[in-house]
C-alpha cells in the first residue's frame, strides 16, 4: 500500500512538472499589471495613432513638423487595453 | 480608446497631431475588477499650452468633431491675430465662450487678463497627490452669467440628459452642464495655460478622478482565499 500512494505522489509530481514546463514553452507571458513595459512605449497600443515616448517628444517632434500635440492623460496603464 | 482605434480620427490626428500619452491617476484593481480610471485628451500648442480638452472617453464621432474643431478654429484664430499672443489668446477663450453659449445655452465672460501673481503652492487651492505634495493649482472657472435667450433650449435638453451637474450663476439660478460643457467653462478662463497647471483643473476637478503619481494598487477583497489560476 505504501509503495502504491509513494507511486502515486511521484507520478503527481512528473505530471504538474510537465505541465508547467509545456505552458513555459508556449512563450506566453502573464502580463504585469504592475510593472508597464519599460522597454518600447513608442507604438499604436490597439489604436490608429502613433504615440511618442513622452510628451517632450511630441512636443519638439511638433515643433518641427508645425503641427499641434495631442496629449492623452490616464489613470492606468495605456500599454495593457484591459486595463485602460 | 476606441476612438482612437477609428481609421478615419487615425488619419485625422496623424495629419494635424503628434500624440503622446502621460499616466497622471491610478486606479484600483479590487479582486478581478477595475474601479476607477479614466481618460483625459489635451490638444496643446507645440509649448504646451492647452487649446482644447476632451473630458472622459468618446466615441470616434465626437473625437473627430472636437478635433476638427479646435484645428479650424486655431488655424483662423492665427490667421486673425496677425503674430499677436494676447489676441490669440483672447479669440481661443472667446471660442470656448462661444461654443458654451450655442452647445449648452449658457453665458460666461471669457477672461481676457490673466492675473500676474503666482498661486501659493502650499494653499488649499492646490490639487495634491495622495501624499500631500502639491501637483497643480485650483482653476476656477468664470462666473456664469446665466442662460441665453436664443440657445436656452439646450440647457432644458441638457438638464434632461445623463451626466450632468448642477451649477450656479452669479445669480443664484441652477443650471446643469455635463463634463465637456465644463470644459468649455474651464477653458473660457484658462486655455492657453500650460498643460501642467490646467491637467489637474480637468482630472480631479470636472472627472472627479484623483491626481496621483502612484503605481495600480491591487486590492484583493478575500485574502483568505486563493487566487484562482
Amino acid at each position: 500500500m505504501k509503495r502504491l500512494l509513494t507511486l502515486l505522489a511521484a507520478g503527481l509530481v512528473t505530471i504538474l512538472w510537465a505541465g508547467q514546463a509545456t505552458a513555459d514553452s508556449t512563450g506566453k507571458k502573464k502580463p504585469s499589471i504592475l510593472k508597464p513595459s519599460q522597454a518600447e512605449t513608442c507604438g499604436d497600443h490597439g489604436t490608429s495613432v502613433h504615440f511618442e515616448p513622452n510628451p517632450s517628444a511630441a512636443a519638439r517632434k511638433a515643433q518641427k513638423e508645425e503641427k499641434l500635440v495631442l496629449v492623452l492623460h490616464i489613470s492606468g496603464l495605456f500599454e495593457n487595453s484591459d486595463f485602460t | 480608446m476606441n476612438a482612437l482605434a477609428n481609421p478615419e480620427v487615425g488619419k485625422y490626428l496623424e495629419e494635424h497631431f503628434v500624440c503622446a500619452f502621460q499616466k497622471v491617476g491610478t486606479f484600483r484593481i479590487v479582486g478581478k475588477n477595475k474601479q476607477g480610471g479614466n481618460v483625459a485628451t489635451h490638444f496643446c500648442a507645440p509649448d504646451g499650452r492647452v487649446l482644447h480638452t476632451i473630458a472622459g472617453p468618446v466615441d470616434a464621432a465626437t473625437m473627430l468633431r472636437e478635433a476638427r474643431w479646435i484645428v479650424e478654429t486655431a488655424t483662423k484664430a492665427m490667421k486673425d491675430c496677425k503674430g499677436d499672443g494676447a489676441e490669440f489668446k483672447a479669440i481661443l477663450r472667446k471660442a470656448h465662450a462661444e461654443k458654451l453659449r450655442t452647445d449648452y445655452g449658457l453665458v460666461v465672460q471669457p477672461t481676457l487678463y490673466d492675473a500676474p501673481e503666482a498661486q501659493d503652492p502650499k494653499g488649499a487651492l492646490t490639487y495634491r497627490d495622495p501624499t500631500g505634495r502639491p501637483l497643480a493649482p485650483v482653476l476656477p472657472p468664470p462666473p456664469i452669467d446665466g442662460p441665453d435667450v436664443k440657445f436656452r433650449f439646450r440647457q432644458a435638453e441638457m438638464a434632461k440628459a445623463a451626466g450632468g451637474v448642477a451649477l450656479m450663476d452669479r445669480r443664484g439660478g441652477r443650471w446643469v452642464l455635463n463634463n465637456q460643457g465644463r470644459v468649455h467653462m474651464l477653458l473660457a478662463a484658462h486655455s492657453m495655460t500650460k498643460i501642467e497647471k490646467v491637467y489637474a483643473s480637468v482630472f480631479e476637478g470636472i472627472l472627479g478622478e484623483r491626481v496621483s503619481t502612484r503605481p495600480v494598487e491591487i486590492v484583493n477583497p478575500f485574502p483568505w482565499h486563493r487566487a484562482a489560476k
